[in-house]
């Protein structure tokens, strides 16, 4: 990608490499008539350079958080700065710097494609030659050249979800901020969207992403804070927290009923604490799961129903999010 | 400055491409005052009736042409109302069959030896036959009528029908009776006095009495033309705060705020199209008016003699239905909230503005009541330039009171468009 900025002049103080790309403090937000507060003293800092996500459950304040991210609503307490520069008292170099990705298409649908970069481009300040090889670009990072010039109605979900996405890089910002970019779309989209969002951040780009699809957050990011009930419960890199519970079962699935025989001759094998069995799938706790495990393999095989697949040591994220965040952890 | 200026050029351009793919909207915003005003000019043409420039189709049949045909015809070529086409000969199934296809709305029916008849009739009465003995009947001129014609109207022509024959009675006698006493006196016989120069009674002349401000009062056409160019550009309200609602339910409102786009930016690209919409409302309804409506068999639309009045009231009628569509547009949450409110509004600023029903036929209190509605303030300045052949300085008023309502709107939807949650 190009690495010159937008039209406008840069002003001086524009970008500050040395502030973190965004940085919350005592952040709260409360609505009238809500019965607690949407964010809750939120302290959260996204160094550059990274792909970051934002975790949580609905109603958590993912989107309340965005939402004051991009200057839409004030928040009723605390700070946020993104690259060094306030959100409330200089909007206006903030626009340079950041690319703002909306959950839903903002975009115009009895417009084309091509209409729509140029209008949102010519919105960031853009103009002339820059403008029109910077609507090319966006065209070809979303792979929709060849639909350059249709409207944006007749688009597929995931169409329009690229295009909403490159439009946000028009201006070719240093950080952008993606609200659930890849909701409701198909997987050849998404797998897109994760390439360019890829590329995006090796050259540079630091990324900001929220979103509850578990296995999206980490396939691509490098840390991620989880929040709920408007609070921040946990920030990390993606390795500390699946360190943080690893779990102890071994999970066995067989493609026919196992009888209760085996389920008791796996019980005597040393380390085992627990055999549950429910249908083809049985799940061993133990407490030495590394000493348990070959021991199980052989009685298995030796007695067993064909074996389909097993499970060992493996956290998900999911598991870290669903341990975190109790029984209101269940996914939109 | 510059940058924003820029800015203003993009969005309008990407307002007017939207309203120009919406075919099905556009065609709407230009037929429907096109419409009403041919068809309520024309339905309604009677009801605004006796009104400078307003006329009826009258046919005589005169198949005399001696003293009666002649002073019947000319009864009603003298009268402004009537727009008088003759005939020798038409039968009266024809007569009948024109009236039905809407040709003439009455026809005055004179046989023939129409004046002959009535002389003999003179020569029995004046020889003092008794009445039983006469052989001359009174002649019968037959009227027919177009039901449609409002019966006051029918009884106005009546009336100057009846007028013109006592005016042939009086003549024939006194022609009668001058002839008489000429043979009776011989040459003591000085002739009668000149009766026309020596009338009892002045012609009646009616005043009419108006509230506030006097003159005539508006024909159809003059009030149907600006009454429904102005409703069209206050409908207009609906599809703009629809657009409005529908962008931020899109998002890209959103969008254009987290990219400090200004507040006039994004409602200006709005407005400029409207803007250009509600003009060529306006031109094509008063081109239909002046043009078409008379082919029809409408009165034409005379537009005054102040084309820069003219202006000024379209620009600034436009002006507040923009301010006011913008308005509902920032304020209502949803697109049905934003097209029930503006258009159940605009229908009763519409009603009280003398629009739907003219300020001319409405009780006092009402017409004092009209001042509260924008339309009204739009209705009275065309008015003055239609129907008091009003100037610039004339429309003043009415259009400042437009311009400060479209500020004070566009006033209050930027604060509400620029307060964050």
């Amino acid at each position: 990608m190009t690495q010159h900025r937008c039209a406008s002049p840069a002003q001086p103080g524009d970008t500050d490499a040395r502030a973190p790309a965004i940085e919350l403090l005592g952040l709260s937000k409360s609505f009238p008539g809500g019965r607690a507060p949407a964010l809750d003293g939120i302290d959260l800092v996204v160094p550059r350079g990274g792909i970051f996500g934002i975790l949580g459950p609905n109603g958590a304040g993912k989107t309340t958080l965005m939402s004051i991210l991009g200057g839409l609503i004030l928040p009723s307490a605390g700070s946020v700065r993104i690259a060094g520069h306030d959100v409330l008292t200089e909007s206006r170099h903030i626009r340079h710097i950041l690319g703002l990705v909306p959950q839903e298409p903002a975009i115009y649908p009895t417009l084309t494609a091509r209409e729509n970069l140029d209008f949102f481009g010519r919105m960031q300040g853009l103009s002339g030659a820059y403008l029109d090889s910077r609507v090319q670009a966006c065209l070809e990072l979303a792979e929709m050249t060849g639909e350059a010039d249709q409207r944006v109605e007749q688009f597929s979900g995931g169409y329009k979800r690229r295009l909403n996405m490159v439009i946000g890089l028009m201006h070719e910002p240093e950080i952008l901020i993606l609200d659930e970019p890849t909701v409701a779309i198909d997987p050849h989209s998404r797998a897109l969207i994760h390439h360019r969002l890829r590329e995006l951040n090796a050259a540079g780009i630091t990324i900001l992403i929220s979103t509850h699809y578990m296995e999206e957050a980490e396939l691509l990011c490098s840390d991620v804070a989880i929040i709920d009930h408007g609070r921040l419960i946990v920030q990390g890199s993606v390795p500390e927290l699946l360190a943080r519970r690893r779990d102890e079962a071994i999970e066995l699935q067989f493609f026919s009923e196992p009888d209760g025989a085996l389920a008791q001759a796996l019980q005597a094998i040393p380390g085992v604490r627990q055999v549950e069995l429910a249908g083809c799938r049985m799940r061993i706790s133990s407490d030495r799961p590394e000493l348990a495990i070959a021991p199980i393999m052989q009685r298995v095989q030796a007695d067993g129903p064909t074996l389909r697949s097993l499970v060992y040591g493996r956290a998900s994220l999911e598991q870290v999010f669903l341990s975190l965040t109790g029984d209101r952890g269940e996914l939109r | 400055m510059k940058g924003n200026l820029a800015k203003l050029r993009a969005s309008i351009v990407k307002d007017a491409r939207i309203l120009l793919r919406d075919r099905q909207a556009l065609i709407l915003f230009f037929t429907m005052p096109v419409l009403f005003v041919l068809i309520l000019s024309l339905s309604l043409r009677d009801v605004f009736g006796d009104r400078p420039g307003a006329t009826f189709p009258v046919l005589v049949v005169a198949q005399d042409r001696q003293e009666v045909g002649q002073g019947i015809i000319d009864t009603f070529r003298n009268n402004p109302h009537v727009r008088l086409s003759l005939d020798e000969d038409a039968s009266e199934a024809e007569a009948r069959q024109w009236l039905i296809d809407g040709q003439y709305r009455f026809v005055v029916l004179v046989p023939a030896g129409a004046t002959e008849q009535a002389k003999r009739r003179l020569g029995e009465v004046m020889a003092d036959v008794p009445v039983e003995l006469r052989l001359e009947r009174p002649v019968e001129v037959r009227v027919l009528a177009d039901p449609s014609l409002r019966s006051d109207y029918r009884k106005v022509l009546e009336g100057s029908l009846d007028l013109a024959l006592h005016g042939i009675e009086m003549k024939l006698g006194r022609e009668q009776l001058e002839q008489t006493l000429r043979v009776t006196q011989g040459t003591h016989f000085s002739g009668l006095p000149d009766f026309d120069q020596a009338r009892l009674f002045l012609p009646v002349h009616g005043e009419t009495v108006t509230k506030g401000v006097g003159g005539p009062t508006p024909t159809s056409v003059q009030q149907n033309a600006p009454a429904w160019t102005l409703l069209a550009m206050f409908f207009l309200t609906v599809p703009l705060s629809v657009s409005f609602i529908k962008e931020r339910e899109q998002g890209s409102l959103f969008r254009l705020q987290t990219m400090t786009v200004p507040p006039w930016v994004v409602l200006g690209g709005k407005a400029v199209p409207y803007f250009v919409i509600n003009q060529i409302q306006m031109i094509s309804v008063l081109a239909v008016s002046v043009y078409v409506l008379p082919l029809l068999g409408g009165d034409p639309l005379g537009l005054g003699n102040a084309p820069l009045a003219l202006v000024l009231m379209g620009a600034s009628a436009s002006l507040a239905a923009i301010g006011f569509g913008i308005a509902v547009a920032v304020f209502a949450r949803t697109t049905e909230q934003a097209a029930g409110f503006s258009s159940a509004t605009v229908m009763i600023m519409g009603a009280l503005g003398g629009i739907l029903v003219p300020k001319a036929v409405m009780l006092p209190i009402m017409q004092d009541l009209a001042v509260i509605s924008p339309l009204s303030w739009g209705l009275d300045g065309f008015l003055d330039i239609f129907v008091r052949g009003g100037g610039l300085a004339d429309v003043l008023p009415e259009a400042l009171a437009l311009l400060a309502f479209s500020a004070f709107c566009h006033a209050i939807a930027i604060a509400r468009y620029r307060r964050r949650g």
